[in-house]
């Protein structure tokens, strides 16, 4: 009865099963403050969305909730545009590059496996990293030591780089290539594995950059919002996979969800959040690499053929 | 009475005629012949589609069942898709992991190909009629990039055309039915197929063919057409002719939504 039927994915899925899971990853996503593209996608591509579609729809609507959210921090003046910036220069580099090696893949029929193992890899080890990070916060709690603060002002390898630029809003002097350099990276995640890459740039911005916590979120959810917009844009352009029908599904189911998940994130605490969170990542990273090592029952799949075409 | 009715009249005292001492007089030239019809010759693939049911149906002209009572009639239904190339992967195992390996790729790929007959083809015909009248996974002359014909199919190559053949059947696209096709009454006849929601669309040809003996004595197409119609049209052409513009709308749609939901969200 709720059954539609996708025009670019071209099958026919059920409404409430596609709005049902835009509110799951919406929930997550509000609850945790994470874009929720790193879950999103692999269930499009477990409930048998084509992994291609499924990488630029979600890109798509990731768009959306990086607007939503964007919005909120630049309320409250935590944006550094200019950080922001440089981020997405890189970022816009990583998207063309990545759409055309998406693009090359799909030719060698390549693309799924390529997907499937950039999702093992980076779930894997960010969701171990935060496992561990957790439970340490966790054991810290229970023994009542506080968690030590870091000294501002402490100097790493990047500070003997060139072309060094002052941010303002993130009080820091340091060279501009890093921040190219991050951008870059997360291009290319969001446009071959239809993430926002939010769980690269923060800790990245944090650890390696040391921009303030509080400009860090705001300031990847700006670059976030123009990157997923071109990776869209070049997907459409390049691979016609980006099925908006289903974007549309996924964009009002998260943003219900997301809603929802903010105020149940208020009551719980934060390490167990980050645990929970940590085990969720690390069951899709699991599921995912568990279908690629166990033998197939079917070795063999059909394709299109896209040389030659048109 | 006109010229015309007393021309008909005749028409059947004849054939009654005709039917009673079962000797062809006036109907002696007259050979059996196949008439058919699809239940819908158009079919549009809407936001709601989940797939269609169609029924071909026909009757057989001439039918002389009194003087050939050993050899029944039989009735094959061939309906065949847009044709196009596709590539069969066959996944090996590379450091652990499965990764699709050697591929073929093959031209003249029904998207669609459904064969339902009154009983199992290799009792209606031999192999050689059946391939020269294309009916039958076997016949389904889809060859390997760069060959001329299927002459030089080694069992490697084979391997491949039978999974894809394989594949297209799990998938639903590819049907064979050798009890699909029923006779209601002496010589009318129908058969049920049920398109899937994944169906490709395109042209189709629906061929009809009578056999007796092993022989085919009658063939009838009809085509079929698949569309997508309204708004899945307008998506799925605006995607493919404008994909520029497609994208570009695409973000204008989420910029959109995140900015409504930023005021909805906001209002509380």
């Amino acid at each position: 009865m709720f059954d539609f039927y996708l025009p670019i994915a071209e099958m026919s899925v059920n409404l409430l099963v596609i709005l049902g899971m835009g509110g799951a990853v919406g929930f997550l996503s509000g609850m945790f403050g994470v874009g929720g593209g790193f879950l999103m996608t692999p269930l499009l591509i477990f409930s048998g969305i084509p992994p291609a579609v499924a990488v630029a729809t979600e890109a798509n609507q990731i768009v959306a909730s990086s607007v939503s959210g964007a919005l909120a921090q630049w309320r409250r003046g935590n944006v550094d545009i200019k950080m922001g910036t440089i981020l997405l220069l890189g970022g816009m580099a990583g998207a063309v590059i990545g759409v055309q090696f998406v693009k090359i893949l799909r030719e060698m029929g390549q693309v799924d496996l390529i997907i499937s193992l950039s999702y093992v890899t980076f779930l894997g080890i960010i969701g171990s990293l935060m496992l561990i990070e957790s439970l340490r916060a966790i054991r810290r709690a229970r023994a009542g030591n506080p968690i030590p603060a870091r000294r501002p002002g402490q100097h790493n390898w990047i500070h003997g780089l060139p072309f060094k630029m002052r941010f303002k809003r993130s009080k820091l002097y340091i060279s501009a290539i890093p921040p190219l350099i991050i951008g870059i990276f997360v291009g290319l995640l969001a446009a071959i594995m239809g993430v926002g890459g939010g769980f690269i740039m923060v800790p990245a911005m944090i650890y390696l950059l040391r921009v303030p916590t509080s400009v860090v979120v705001g300031t990847s959810l700006f670059q976030i919002i123009f990157v997923t917009a071109m990776v869209t844009i070049l997907h459409s352009a390049t691979n016609q996979t980006v099925d908006v029908l289903l974007a549309l599904v996924l964009m009002i189911g998260g943003v219900i969800g997301a809603q929802f998940g903010a105020r149940a994130g208020q009551k719980l605490k934060g390490e167990q959040l980050r645990a929970l969170l940590a085990l969720m990542v690390l069951g899709v990273s699991l599921r995912l690499a568990f279908d690629l090592v166990v033998q197939p029952d079917e070795l063999f799949s059909i394709g299109p053929v896209f040389r030659g075409e048109q | 009475m006109s010229a015309r009715r007393t021309l008909t009249t005749l028409k059947a005292i004849a054939l009654i005629w005709t039917a009673l001492t079962g000797s062809p007089a006036l109907a002696a030239s007259a050979v059996e012949l196949i008439e058919s019809d699809i239940s819908s010759r158009n079919i549009a693939i809407e936001s709601n589609f989940t797939g269609e049911r169609i029924v071909i149906f026909g009757t057989i002209k001439n039918a002389k069942h009194a003087e050939f009572q050993n050899s029944p009639y039989d009735i094959v239904v061939a309906i065949r898709g847009p044709e196009g190339p596709v590539v069969t992967r066959r996944k090996a195992r590379v450091a652990g992991i499965w990764i699709n390996r050697d591929s073929h790729t093959f031209a003249n790929v029904p998207g669609y190909y459904a064969v339902l007959s009154t009983r199992d083809l290799k009792t209606i015909a031999s192999p050689a009629v059946l391939t020269t009248n294309k009916i039958g996974f076997q016949s389904l002359d889809f060859i390997p990039f760069g060959m001329q014909d299927n002459s030089a199919l080694d069992a490697g190559i084979n391997t491949f055309r039978a999974a894809a053949i394989r594949i297209k059947q799990k998938d639903g696209l590819y049907l064979y039915d050798p009890k699909g096709v029923k006779f209601v009454g002496q010589n009318l006849f129908r058969a049920t197929v049920d398109l899937p929601a994944n169906v490709p669309v395109g042209a189709y040809a629906t061929d009809v063919y009578l056999l007796r003996d092993g022989k085919v004595l009658s063939r009838n197409r009809s085509n079929l057409t698949i569309n997508k119609q309204g708004f899945e049209r307008f998506v799925f052409s605006a995607a493919f002719d404008y994909p520029l513009l497609y994208g570009i709308i695409a973000v204008i749609i989420a910029v959109t939504a995140g900015l409504l939901a930023s005021a909805l969200s906001r209002r509380d």
